[in-house]
């Protein structure tokens, strides 16, 4: 079965004397001239653009557009002459009854001829991903990104050379488009319809077999170099133009090569934090989305990202881990979390503990005190490189006080109870520090 | 295939006839079926649409019975009225009656004479309404949008309608011919560069406070605020409530779809809010620094009765975009509070609520520092 938009022109014609509304089928059936596909990443939604020349005559013209077998939203079908605007009047847009998938257009032409025209419509099933493979050099200082983005169609249209278009941003809906897709009406019934079961968008092997062949056509006649991608902003979204022309049949995956960038500076930084991770440390490549990491042109998409070390004198590789991060905007930093390690460790002990300072209440009962811990805090560094280790603690109470000794580095109060430590190591280093941490109870804390 | 329903409102003028030799039960139908003349839906009301029909009755002189039953459509037996339009000091509308089992009514007419008159049915019909959406394109700067207004037409009330006039909430009408099933979307407003304001806010009651922490970006609500005023270019009538799509021009004869929203209805002088989407380019990091119990005060039994508290937020903004934004800033504090001390600039739009609007520059970072005090916590 193909799955084509099909879109033709019905011609009132006048019959003798009195009106009839022949129908005279597939008298044009107007070629997509060009598409442009803008696909989001937030929600399954791609706004189509399609470019058709439509030959009308002068009075009455109805246009028939039916989509059966794809996920067209039916309530977003526009159409807009670009030519003869002032001579062209879209009377309505009709949905007749007991047909599926088809939409009517009539319109009132003050022209004969050709005209161009612009379809537009959200349709659901095209989506695109943005992922990456980070390089580390052998030293862990600077890393080679490259991103990447996969865009897939499992929308049931083919879309031959078509623009397009990628967008970065989260972008509110109040309807996902697949369901309005497949609503029985298109504006739903005044009451619940009734359930109808869902016409799934299959992969159809024969449908599949003739894609591939045009698949492989357009490729043919890809260019050598790989293709540019035009970012910029636009309102709250970024918006990637791909250069060119892509064919993406129904059920057809392809990976563009969005950016590279080398030598990135990195910060292998270790966290250690009880109440979020666990008695583990996690280890994080840090670095910033500006142009002193030659980054900073756009926001990075979120993705998952491999990150890989290159290892030994012929360039062979070691996986370091992966991270799924989220969207980086320009200036901002970023921390990948790959993860738990065992070569960097960090051990919080408790060396002291007593009690101070009772308070009592009329009757002899305690009403107040003092607790006092004494941590010794050891980081050890493992690894062959140096690192940065951030240690946050966690007290439970807003009534604190801390006196730190030794080698504890940055010294920062996050919030009312969490302060952070943050030490460089060297290769194979140990370091320890102490703080005696005072919180005050009962009466003691108003 | 579903066989269609035979559907149509059947309306019938029956004569009493006098039969001598046995009372008759069984109505007797059909002497004649008037055509109506002009049907009206009026779809003013977005909760019920009235469906107004002319029609000519020929009557008798003296009683008349005229039958109105319906079939595969859902009309409110209640709302059903018969204004009688001609020679009405001649007609006298004696009394309704409904039989049993029936989706039907008879009006007993009694008529001074034998004629034809105009008489007006008013019901109102289920299944049949309208949708209001509209389509907003803004210009690259966002300061202006094109706004377009479509009606959507939605019958499923069982019945055709052939040039019916469709009346809308302004009084506006149109003729239109719709069939049982069948939906229209017609254009019935477009108004080009009507002004528009973008505006950013972060409420703390309702977006997280620390994004660090999370594995999702935190989007700062984004939306476009359009005035309902005639130096807007509308303004002289209610926009009504119904889905809004918003796209924006590009700078290369196209546009990108910014997002949707649901608007309420919007009367003349009002504004229209519309949610178009998240800006994660607006990073909000809002942190309790201190929360500390002074003054307290205790019973006999020693526990705390009451207390004040003294209690320290930071909220760190940055705006990594190379625009510049306004962002409202929304701050709950409960009970009785004072302020201690406040960097910026606030107003106190209700007992427990203050609106900080905070002006980014682009690629700029500003800190606000609350220090208040809750007093006479029980």
């Amino acid at each position: 079965m193909r799955h084509k938009l099909i879109f033709f022109t019905m011609i009132a014609v006048l019959l003798g004397h009195t009106f009839a509304m022949a129908k005279v089928d597939l008298v044009i059936l107007p070629k997509r001239d060009t598409a442009q596909l803008t696909i989001y990443n937030s929600a399954d939604l791609t706004l189509v653009r399609e470019k058709r020349s439509l030959t009308l005559k002068k009075g009455l013209n109805r246009l028939q557009f039916s989509w059966a077998n794809t996920l067209i939203d039916p309530t977003s079908l526009d159409m807009l002459p670009r030519m003869h605007g002032d001579k062209i009047d879209i009377l309505d847009l009709a949905f007749p009854p007991r047909v599926r998938n088809l939409g009517l257009w009539h319109v009132q032409s003050q022209i004969s001829g050709n005209v161009p025209v612009e379809i537009t419509y959200l349709t659901s099933g095209l989506s695109w991903r943005a992922f990456y493979m980070g390089t580390l050099s052998k030293d862990e200082k600077t890393m080679r990104l490259k991103g990447y983005v996969r865009v897939t169609n499992r929308s049931g249209e083919n879309y031959e050379n078509a623009q397009v278009r990628l967008i970065v941003g989260k972008i509110n809906l109040i309807d996902q488009i697949a369901d309005l897709a497949r609503r029985q009406y298109p504006y739903g019934r005044p009451v619940p319809p009734p359930k109808i079961p869902r016409p799934e968008v299959s992969d159809r092997i024969a449908g599949m077999a003739e894609a591939k062949v045009r698949f492989m056509e357009a490729e043919k006649v890809m260019m050598a170099k790989p293709k540019e991608i035009r970012k910029e902003g636009l309102s709250e979204y970024f918006l990637y133009t791909i250069e060119g022309t892509e064919t993406i049949p129904h059920g057809w995956s392809k990976r563009l090569p969005s950016f590279t960038a080398d030598e990135i500076p990195v910060v292998n930084l270790y966290k250690y934090e009880k109440e979020r991770f666990g008695d583990q440390v996690l280890r994080f490549l840090s670095f910033s989305n500006d142009k002193d990491h030659h980054l900073g042109d756009t926001p990075i998409p979120g993705g998952i990202m491999k990150v890989y070390r290159n290892v030994g004198e012929t360039a062979q590789l070691s996986y370091e881990g992966q991270s799924r991060f989220k969207y980086i905007p320009v200036d901002e930093d970023v921390e990948l979390n790959l993860g738990s390690v065992a070569n960097v460790i960090v051990k919080p002990r408790l060396m002291n503990y007593k009690t101070d300072r009772y308070l009592f209440d009329n009757k002899g009962n305690i009403s107040g005190w003092d607790e006092i811990c004494e941590f010794e805090i050891e980081v050890k560094n493992t690894r062959e490189i140096p690192i940065k280790a951030e240690v946050r603690r966690n007290f439970k109470t807003s009534y604190w006080e801390i006196k730190k000794t030794g080698e504890f580095g940055d010294y920062e109060k996050v919030d009312l109870d969490t302060v952070k430590f943050t030490l460089s190591l060297n290769a194979h280093e140990t370091k320890t520090f102490r703080y005696i941490l005072t919180t005050h109870h009962g009466r003691r804390a108003n | 295939m579903k066989e269609k329903i035979c559907i149509y409102i059947m309306f019938s003028v029956a004569v009493t006839f006098l039969i001598l030799v046995a009372p008759v039960q069984a109505r007797i139908k059909l002497v004649a079926l008037p055509e109506r003349a002009t049907t009206i839906i009026r779809l003013d009301n977005p909760q019920a649409t009235m469906i107004e029909e002319e029609r000519v009755l020929t009557l008798q002189k003296d009683l008349n019975k005229v039958d109105f039953s319906w079939k595969g459509v859902s009309i409110d037996e209640d709302s059903i009225r018969l204004t009688v339009l001609t020679q009405q000091d001649k007609v006298t509308l004696l009394g309704v009656s409904y039989p049993p089992n029936e989706a039907a009514l008879v009006w007993a007419i009694h008529s001074k004479d034998a004629f034809e008159v105009t008489v007006r049915i008013s019901y109102l019909l289920s299944n049949i309404d309208r949708l209001i959406t509209y389509k907003c394109v803004a210009n690259k700067e966002e300061t202006r949008i094109n706004l377009k207004s479509f009606l959507v037409l939605r019958n499923f009330s069982g019945e055709d309608f052939e040039n019916a006039s469709v009346l809308l909430d302004d009084g506006q009408c149109f003729e239109q011919s719709i069939s049982h099933e069948e939906t229209k979307q017609l254009l019935f407003l477009n108004k080009k560069g009507v002004p528009i304001e973008k505006r950013w806010t972060f409420d703390a009651r309702k977006l997280p406070w620390d994004p660090e922490k999370l594995e999702t970006n935190v989007g700062i609500p984004v939306s476009y605020r359009i005035k309902n005023v005639e130096n807007a270019g509308i303004g002289t009538f209610v926009l009504l409530d119904g889905k809004v799509r918003v796209f924006q021009e590009d700078g290369y004869k196209s546009t990108i779809f910014l997002g949707e929203d649901y608007t309420k209805l919007v009367p003349v002088g009002e504004n229209m809010e519309i949610y178009i989407g998240d800006s994660r380019d607006i990073v909000v990091t809002q942190r309790k620094m201190q929360d500390e119990r002074i003054n307290v005060r205790r019973n006999r039994k020693n526990r705390i009765i009451l207390y004040d508290t003294d209690e320290l937020i930071k909220t760190t903004i940055e705006n990594f975009k190379d625009k510049p934004a306004m962002l409202t800033v929304i701050q709950h504090i409960p009970g009785q509070w004072d302020m201690e001390e406040c960097n910026m600039e606030y107003k106190r739009t209700d007992a427990y609520t203050l609106e900080f609007e905070i002006a980014l520059l682009p690629h700029s970072k500003k800190k606000v520092t609350m220090h208040y005090h809750r007093r006479n916590v029980r």
